[in-house]
């Protein structure tokens, strides 16, 4: 048995028991015109359909905060008392696409060195929802994912045919419907067929030629190329794309407050700020948008991906969409490579 | 538990070394956490209010009383460091990093190689190896600074040479001070002159990115092998195990995979430091 084929109903009953108070849930909602990732209160705000657009942000944010504090300081007679936030609760994550659940497996290769993360993300699970649509910027299937993806999930939901195949992957997505399941009709042979066949589908509208998995290392042999120069050209060194990226995973770390109190702050970081890599003495590696360019395509493309096997670049087509100079990490990386 | 909280540390004693260089040694506040560490690994020190900045720390293991960084005051976190007295506390998280390969170097002629702040990072080694001074053949100390002002350590020359230490001191030319007795050069060119045959010497080399450049040059030129150099990376960094992004140079993470690295590995990576 791999699932359940649910009515609307069901699944509204579901997402309701989900409710209950004993975790935090953050879903889709719909927000000043757009999609965003929310804690939610009641199931009827939960925006599950993939006919709603996809988030405007990934849910990176419930996992690596924009802004979090690691500890708070205060001066005392005699020493510095230092005091750590409380653990974070359970939380379920509800709605993300397959690309946004690859991008959290990302982080967790990154970030999983360090309790503070590893604490949440134990605490935390996905529920997923298949691709019934791709949208103009999506390239998933270009960098080894795909719109049905279950990579990361621990439950996955498949919009079919006005009705939801739902789907369990881990224990702890087990667990998520053990309340509800029952009496849940299962889903059939030909339920997952059409899923299959669905998935097929807009895989083929997605354009984007896959990248061969022999260009990583092509990549790293390119560090010259003379193609970097034009490519960087447009780059306004703003960071949106790590900031709206749900793989990017650097981060800065800095104290808010003064000598007598305050608090030690992780925040999110880029790779193409001209800050992320100066010395203290004003000597700087990176100091052109050339080169901080050339790090963000190929941490992605080259660098992460020999130490890790997978790209770190999940293809929700966010960078391409929101970049406001137009830069196309797809046509970075396919124009060094052809030229 | 959390990966950022840094030990408490107090300071027992600061030592002012240049105008602007100051060593802390530091011991933890609770008495009964114990401090282990490498030659050539480093902390993260914090002022709280300030921040954390990266460090090596400056004395071997084999000392006890506590830990050392040596430090130029260059930024927010080293002027509030420049600024804290004996008796209060600090933070440090560590040690992170690899070491010096000290014990592939028993019975081999050493050279330490330091440019200005660099000495702060040759220090923990050549402490180390004057611990030790009878596990290991000659060792050369070649100490270069702006001006004779800016020598890191110049009080403890007189020290090394009692343990059989040839110490060579040079400062920029224009850097000499009335009845200066060393040499007036870059350090690439004070080294060239010392005319050391290479025959299995190692080289310890840490400096500024561009004397360290010129200083790897000149080894290759006169036939040291770059599998006897090694150096260390001095990068901008923010965690220290590998996390935050900021240090990676191509596939190689500093705060990881060294900060100790030798001139091949270093000839292995993208030329982005």
């Amino acid at each position: 048995m791999d699932g359940w084929r649910v009515s609307d109903e069901q699944l509204e009953g579901w997402l309701v028991s989900l409710l209950d108070g004993t975790r935090r849930v953050v879903a889709p909602v719909a927000e000043d015109g757009l999609t965003l990732f929310r804690e939610v209160t009641s199931a009827d705000e939960i925006r599950l359909a993939t006919r709603h657009p996809r988030t405007r942000l990934p849910a990176k944010e419930t996992l690596l905060p924009a802004t979090e504090v690691l500890f708070s300081y205060r001066l005392e007679a005699g020493g510095v008392a230092l005091e750590v936030p409380p653990q974070p609760s359970d939380q379920v994550v509800i709605g993300l696409r397959p690309c946004d659940a690859a991008g959290t497996a990302r982080l967790d290769e990154v970030l999983l060195a360090d309790s503070h993360y590893a604490d949440r993300r134990r605490r935390t699970a996905l529920v997923t929802v298949a691709c019934t649509s791709a949208g103009p910027a999506c390239f998933c299937t270009a960098v080894g994912g795909s719109p049905g993806g279950t990579e990361a999930a621990d439950l996955q939901v498949v919009p079919l045919q006005g009705s939801w195949l739902v789907r369990p992957l881990t224990d702890q997505g087990t667990t998520l419907v053990a309340g509800s399941a029952e009496g849940w009709p299962e889903a059939s042979d030909e339920d997952w067929m059409a899923a299959e066949g669905q998935r097929r589908a807009v895989e083929a509208t997605i354009t984007t030629e896959p990248i061969p998995s022999e260009w990583v290392r092509g990549l790293a042999e390119r560090f010259d190329a003379p193609a970097w120069q034009a490519l960087a050209e447009r780059c306004l060194g703003c960071g949106l794309c790590a900031y709206v990226c749900p793989s990017c995973a650097c981060f800065d770390i800095s104290d808010a407050g003064g000598a007598l109190c305050g608090s030690r702050c992780r925040t999110w970081d880029s790779c193409g700020f001209r800050q992320f890599t100066v010395h203290a003495g004003g000597y700087n590696p990176r100091p052109s948008h050339l080169a901080r360019h050339r790090q963000r395509v190929l941490h992605k493309f080259a660098w992460f991906p020999l130490e890790h096997g997978a790209l770190m670049c999940v293809g929700c087509g966010r960078c391409v969409e929101l970049c406001p100079a137009g830069i196309d990490i797809r046509q970075s990386v396919v124009r060094v490579m052809s030229g | 538990m959390n990966d950022f909280l840094p030990q408490l540390m107090r300071v027992a004693e600061a030592r002012q070394e240049t105008a602007d260089v100051r060593t802390l040694r530091l011991e933890p506040v609770e008495p009964d956490r114990e401090l282990r560490w490498r030659a050539g690994q480093f902390g993260l020190f914090s002022v709280f209010g300030a921040g954390e900045c990266a460090l090596t720390i400056a004395n071997p293991p084999t000392r006890g009383g506590g830990l050392e960084c040596t430090f130029r005051r260059v930024g927010r976190v080293t002027d509030g460091l420049d600024r804290v007295s004996a008796g209060e506390v600090v933070g440090f998280r560590g040690p992170y990093g690899n070491s010096f390969p000290v014990e592939d170097w028993l019975g081999r002629d050493l050279v330490f190689v330091g440019g200005g702040i660099g000495m702060a990072a040759v220090a923990a080694p050549l402490r180390l190896v004057l611990d030790r001074r009878e596990d290991f053949g000659e060792v050369v100390v070649l100490n270069g600074a702006r001006t004779a002002a800016d020598l890191v350590f110049a009080g403890e020359a007189d020290a090394w040479r009692r343990r059989g230490v040839r110490v060579v001191r040079t400062v920029d030319p224009g850097g000499e001070r009335p009845g200066w007795d060393g040499e007036v050069g870059l350090i690439p060119d004070v080294f060239e002159r010392l005319a050391l045959p290479p025959d299995g010497r190692m080289v310890v080399v840490c400096g500024p990115p561009v004397m360290l450049g010129s200083m790897l040059r000149a080894l290759d030129r006169l036939g040291y092998s770059p599998e006897r150099v090694v150096t260390t990376l001095e990068n901008r960094m923010k965690c220290g195990f590998g996390e935050c992004g900021h240090c990676n140079v191509g596939p190689f993470v500093v705060c990881r995979d060294g900060p100790v690295i030798s001139a091949a590995q270093l000839r292995r990576l993208p030329p982005d430091l």
